[in-house]
């Protein structure tokens, strides 16, 4: 009787916690694109991308929670220059030989009605964590036209200091201030 | 004058060259005038790099091992005993596994071995070799000028800017240090304060832009030719300006070949 009570009360707590779960959801990589953009010398604004990231998002607006957990390839980073491409992959950079993924793992994210506004986690880059604060500029889940699955995409910005991450060289020159913009797309499980 | 010291002509050349020229002027009455590399190289990294740094990168722990390394000099300078010389160059080995750990453990188990191998024997044989040399100023900077000009040079083709300011650092102070001997006709001293962090520092500079860059790693072995080509017979009793031209000509062509090789895979570097 006991664990026939017992089991009854882990089955009321456990279900309403599996709905607040909320929904999974992966990342198209053929629709994920973090972009940066850096001052050059003064001169003008340099624009690149990281061309292969990976990752899991999980959303329940009913509950206004959600989690992101981001994988970029430092090795993808392009620019539209080989040469300066292989110059970014160096320890002067990225350093993609020592520190092949950049990582984002919300922590917290807040919502405004049913979508999301912004996302606080944590940045690992060259093996250092910082807090940075998604901002999201656009936000939407339906059913996509084309292979009429469920999906979310969204685009979010955020602002980082690259010496903080202890990516010194060039400095000042090539600018301290990375602003960092993401086109995401994420299919249903 | 902030503008001046980021100029990278300036923290990879003349900022070296000037501060291993005092350097070994200043040490000269303590005997410690090889100090003048390592110092050069440290100011080259504090105005590169900044110190002290946030994480224990490969490129961080070179600078650190660079920076240890004259302790140990001057500590087993002391002992002049006949193992000192096959130890340093088994803990140079040691020190380049250590370096690259982190690199290595994103390979497959065999590129491990390999790797692990393959530094450790360039690394220590850079120390065995250039510890030969100590006792030869003359030689020993001539060989540390190729050392690092040619490390230097072929890791900035192999696109990595600090890397190359590294590695150019040595060049500018070993530079220094042969052309006091050249003006004055003195040789200065040397030991294993001059030879230890000169050999270590350019050996883990070309293992970690063949494992991080575009530096081939056969150009090591044209480098690795530097300490040994610096023993060619030369008359001891030329004028040293002599000495220094004919070993630095045959020592920098070890190094033109290093970047020779570099610049065929992978052009000139990025600006």
């Amino acid at each position: 009787m006991l664990k026939r009570n017992a089991l009854a009360f882990l089955l009321a707590v456990s279900l309403p916690l599996a709905a607040h779960a909320g929904d999974s959801y992966t990342v198209d990589p053929a629709h994920t694109f973090p972009h940066f953009t850096i001052n050059h010398l003064g001169f003008s604004t340099m624009h690149g991308r990281f061309d292969k990231t990976s990752g899991k998002i999980t959303l329940d607006r009913a509950a206004k929670t959600g989690s992101v957990d981001i994988a970029i390839e430092s090795a993808s980073v392009s620019t539209g220059f080989a040469k300066r491409d292989e110059h970014l992959k160096s320890p002067d950079f990225f350093n993609a030989a020592e520190f092949p993924s950049i990582t984002y793992k919300s922590s917290s994210m807040k919502f405004k009605g049913d979508a999301p506004v912004s996302v606080e986690g944590t940045l690992t880059l060259l093996g250092v964590s910082k807090p940075v604060t998604l901002t999201l500029t656009e936000f939407k889940c339906g059913d996509n036209p084309m292979s009429k699955k469920p999906e979310c995409g969204a685009g979010a910005t955020a602002q980082i200091k690259r010496s903080d991450f202890g990516m010194k060289f060039g400095l000042p020159g090539v600018g301290d201030d990375i602003k960092l913009e993401f086109e995401i797309e994420a299919y249903k499980d | 004058m902030h503008e001046l010291l980021h100029h990278p002509a300036v923290q990879g050349g003349l900022v070296p060259f000037v501060v291993a020229l005092i350097a070994a002027e200043l040490l000269q009455r303590l005997r410690l005038s090889g100090l003048a590399v390592v110092l050069g190289f440290a100011a080259t990294a504090y105005l590169v790099s900044g110190l002290p740094f946030d994480t224990l990168s490969a490129s961080h722990k070179l600078v650190w091992l660079g920076l240890i390394s004259p302790l140990v000099a001057i500590s087993l300078g002391l002992l002049n005993a006949a193992w000192v010389r096959p130890l340093l160059a088994a803990a140079g080995g040691a020190a380049a596994i250590w370096m690259a750990e982190h690199i290595l453990q994103h390979q497959v188990p065999a590129a491990v071995f390999l790797w692990s191998a393959g530094i450790a024997l360039y690394v220590g044989w850079l120390v065995f070799w250039m510890d030969e040399l100590q006792y030869s100023p003359v030689r020993a900077a001539s060989a540390g000028l190729a050392l690092g000009l040619g490390t230097g040079l072929a890791a900035l083709f192999g696109a990595s800017a600090s890397l190359g300011l590294y590695g150019l650092s040595l060049g500018a102070a070993a530079g220094a240090y042969l052309l006091i001997q050249m003006m004055t006709n003195n040789r200065l001293p040397c030991g294993h304060s001059f030879t230890l962090p000169l050999s270590l520092i350019a050996g883990l500079i070309g293992c970690l832009a063949v494992l991080t860059a575009r530096l081939p790693w056969y150009a090591l072995i044209a480098l690795a030719a530097i300490p040994p080509v610096a023993r060619i017979p030369v008359s001891e009793r030329s004028a040293l300006w002599l000495q220094s031209v004919l070993l630095s000509a045959a020592t920098l062509f070890c190094a033109a070949v290093a970047v020779y090789l570099t610049w065929r895979v992978a052009g000139m570097p990025p600006l």
